[in-house]
């Protein structure tokens, strides 16, 4: 469960988020969206832990982030829109790693069904530079998920995938939201929102536009006009032009 | 076409020079080019004052012949090595030196492979005028080495032009040889053993000259200068070395009288390189191409802030230093990562050769000293020259080791964002990086210090340095030095959280005066954090050591001391981890690197 009161997020005089409230509860996805410029790499990385917030509250699976920050990142997982792994430590290794820094005892088996789920078996033994951009994916989310966290957040989860990849990270997503993980997600691609999401957080210059389910959005912005595509919606609610 | 290409260079000389000064409105720019420029005009541009009585011009000469003969030995032996290097390993396909943009506007235009091979030695000139300019000023700064800067210039210029022209021979040589013939290893086996028999000619006779030589004086810079100018002069060597003493000659040369004389040999060995250079018809094309990708990738990289890797080698998976349990402190998963990946980029094959390769030059190369002076007084001369490159070891360990081994939070900067995610304190995370480069540094000064404990007896000349005193001190030495280490590394990470846009540009190893200046300014800060680490602790040991050696003796009073000096070091320590952890926790990347 991820709790948000009032966060703000200020660099010097500018203010890239503001006050922003919402809940996301277990099997919820919510796609944070907004044009570039909206905040939401800030707000994705405020609830991750990376930048602290300036102002507001972030409670992660009950662990206020300020507050008990090791506690709360216990709970959670951060996947960023680049790769981001170490050059000389292999596959494996990486789990290994991994393991050690949040005490996964058992790993082996885990680790073990989580190369075979990403199809890494083969690449175990091999360093990132020998890997294509989506096993790299593959293998920061073998990381992510082997600690079983209860909260996910994805940065534009779709950056650089082929077709199938993109198709698996989808399922991806629905599956661990199946199985009671709070997630978030930040993108531009709005046929993931529709395909993923449960709800929707639009963003302009950092202030919340719309917070709901994607029926209570479409209805906030459709004028009462039946059909209105979420792309439309969208565009109504921001202005469709960056920030 | 050449009048393009010369556009080409020096329209770019001046955006470059433009976009440098402009960016000089940013302080980090701004500071470091004042740092640069003072350092440069404290350094090198004023000549140091020495005195001119007859006994001193003598002393200077010597040192002067002393300093160039080593500078030439070691430039003729690199450049041999080189050369030596093209032949045993080339390139899969050899070619020149251009850059990616260039490949892209130049090889599809109509010119010829001439005009490309004039492109690339004319944009190597600038930047061999550049060099020799500040060798000139750089190698002369004292004076004793007579002469004046113009002539030293134009000495380094020869020099460098020479080699230049000579290693693009080697490869276009090299990538004809791969085309034409069928003999091609033939060629490289001939070539590489008649380098060898030239080095083993070299070193032979040096050794026979210094077995047959008269017992000489070496306390003295002189009576080392007298030796080196018999052993120039020396009939084989003499001629053995002649290619190198025509391009040296220029640089050697003292009167104007001499350097034109010089010039001549010298001019036209250069030209018989130029020759050799512009005639030698060889696809170096995709040669180019991969030399140009490989050199923008690895500028890339460093852009990106990775560490430089040493050989250029890819990176190979190997297993971890040591089996990694799940269960156990997290700070340890630090090390073994760090230390997994120190062995891939340190310790890799080429690295491994360098080192063998040192380690024989300087054996071969002390060789006839020693022997000289062994038979001039039978004193033992190895033992201060071991104990004298132990201590500078030692030194260097601790004030340029943190900038040399960087696998710490400075070297996962890109990875800062996972780093954050993880359910770590700050400073437990800032500690498990800063293990690894502590473990590498301490065992290196645990050599030096164990080196100098077994050397080092006076045998009864000193009546205190008992070998009780040593073994203590050593011991005291070695406990304290995982601490100094630990809180001389503390340095460059801190400088990274507080000032990750200095730190970032300094790092990518990017050129210019002003990255020159901000490196300078981390080296200051990271000697200044030394001496203000080392202080109040050395004061502790000076007062404890004086004040209880009366009552308990010299090796429990250094015991004592050694105590009170770890208090004082786990202390920094501890107050400099929570301080760096601290900020690491605030520091934002995107915020912060601009």
């Amino acid at each position: 469960m991820i709790e948000v009161e009032g966060l703000t997020k200020r660099y010097g005089a500018f203010t890239a988020v503001r006050g922003l409230s919402f809940t996301v509860r277990p099997g919820e996805v919510l796609g944070l969206v907004g044009p570039n410029g909206a905040g939401k790499t800030s707000t994705l990385r405020c609830l991750a832990g990376i930048i602290p917030a300036s102002e507001g509250s972030v409670r992660i699976a009950g662990n206020d982030l300020a507050v008990d920050p090791v506690a709360a990142k216990r709970a959670l997982a951060f996947f960023p829109d680049e790769p981001r792994l170490f050059d000389y430590l292999t596959v494996r290794q990486h789990l290994a790693f991994v393991a050690r820094i949040y005490g996964v005892v058992h790993y082996e088996d885990l680790a073990r069904s989580l190369l075979a789920e990403l199809e890494l078996v083969e690449k175990a033994d091999v360093l990132p530079g020998e890997l294509s951009r989506g096993m790299k994916q593959k293998l920061v989310i073998a990381c992510g998920l082997l600690h079983s966290p209860s909260v996910i957040f994805f940065d534009e989860p779709l950056t650089g995938l082929d077709p199938l990849g993109i198709r698996r990270m989808k399922d991806s997503i629905v599956r661990r939201a199946r199985d009671g993980a709070a997630i978030v997600l930040s993108s531009h691609l709005l046929h993931l929102l529709e395909e993923v999401c449960t709800h929707v957080l639009i963003l302009k210059k950092g202030d919340k536009v719309a917070v709901g389910t994607l029926a209570e959005v479409s209805t906030q912005f459709s004028n009462g006009e039946p059909n209105v595509s979420l792309e439309e919606i969208f565009i109504r609610a921001t202005g469709g032009s960056e920030t | 076409m050449i009048g393009a290409l010369l556009y080409l260079r020096l329209t770019s000389l001046r955006n470059l020079v433009v976009y440098r000064v402009s960016r000089m409105r940013q302080p980090k720019y701004l500071v470091g080019t004042a740092a640069a420029a003072a350092y440069f005009y404290f350094v090198l541009l004023r000549r140091s004052a020495f005195p001119r009585t007859p006994s001193a011009t003598a002393l200077f000469s010597g040192v002067g012949t002393i300093t160039m003969t080593f500078l030439c030995v070691g430039f003729s032996t690199l450049a041999l090595l080189r050369v030596a290097y093209a032949w045993i390993s080339p390139a899969e396909k050899p070619g020149l030196r251009f850059s990616e943009a260039e490949i892209a506007f130049l090889f599809p235009a109509p010119v010829t492979r001439k005009t490309l091979i004039h492109f690339r030695l004319l944009s190597a000139q600038l930047a061999i005028l550049f060099t020799s300019v500040l060798m000139a000023f750089l190698f002369n700064r004292f004076g004793y080495l007579g002469g004046n800067r113009a002539m030293r210039a134009v000495g380094w210029w020869v020099i460098l032009s020479t080699f230049d022209l000579h290693l693009n021979g080697t490869n276009l040589t090299l990538a004809r040889l791969r085309e034409k013939s069928s003999a091609f290893v033939a060629w490289r086996v001939a070539v590489v053993a008649a380098i060898a028999l030239y080095l083993a000619a070299v070193v032979w006779l040096t050794a026979a000259f210094a077995k047959a030589a008269p017992p000489g004086d070496f306390s003295s810079a002189i009576g080392a200068s007298g030796f080196i100018h018999a052993l120039m002069d020396s009939s084989p060597l003499r001629w053995l070395l002649l290619p190198f003493r025509i391009v040296f000659g220029p640089y050697f040369a003292s009167g104007f009288r001499e350097f034109g004389m010089a010039m001549i040999p010298a001019l036209l060995l250069l030209a018989l390189h130029y020759y050799w250079v512009s005639n030698t018809e060889a696809p170096f094309e995709e040669g180019s191409i991969a030399l140009a990708e490989k050199r923008a990738a690895a500028k890339a990289a460093a852009l990106a802030g990775e560490s430089p890797k040493i050989g250029g080698s890819r990176p190979r998976a190997r297993s971890g230093p040591f089996p990694l349990s799940p269960k156990g402190p997290p700070e340890i998963a630090f090390l073994w990562k760090n230390l997994l990946s120190m062995r891939s980029s340190l310790l890799n094959r080429r690295m491994v050769l360098i080192s063998i390769w040192v380690v024989f030059c300087l054996s071969i190369g002390l060789r006839p000293l020693l022997m000289a002076r062994s038979r001039g007084g039978g004193a033992d001369v190895v033992s201060p020259i071991v104990v004298m490159f132990c201590a500078m070891l030692a030194v260097y360990t601790l004030l340029l080791g943190p900038q040399v081994v960087r696998q710490d939070l400075r070297n996962d900067l890109p990875n800062a964002d996972i780093l954050k995610t993880y359910p770590l304190e700050g400073w437990r995370l800032a500690f498990g990086e800063l293990l690894a480069p502590t473990v590498i540094l301490t065992l290196s000064l645990w050599l030096s210090i164990l080196v100098c404990a077994v050397i080092i007896d006076p045998g009864g000349s000193i009546g205190w340095l008992t070998p009780g005193v040593r073994v203590t001190t050593a011991l005291c030495m070695a406990s304290a030095a995982p601490f100094l280490c630990f809180i001389q590394l503390i340095v460059p990470n801190a400088i990274m959280v507080l000032l990750p846009g200095w730190y970032q540009a300094s790092r990518s190893r990017a050129g210019g005066i002003e990255m020159f200046g901000q490196r300078l300014i981390f080296g200051v800060a990271q000697l200044l954090v030394a001496l203000l680490a080392a202080a109040p602790a050395g004061c502790a040991a000076v007062l404890i050591i004086f004040a209880a050696q009366w009552v308990v003796g010299a090796g429990p009073a250094i015991g004592l001391a050694c105590a009170a000096v770890l208090t004082i070091l786990v202390g920094e320590a501890a107050v400099g981890l929570w301080w760096l952890g601290g900020r690491f926790e605030k520091l934002d990347l995107s915020a912060d690197i601009r």
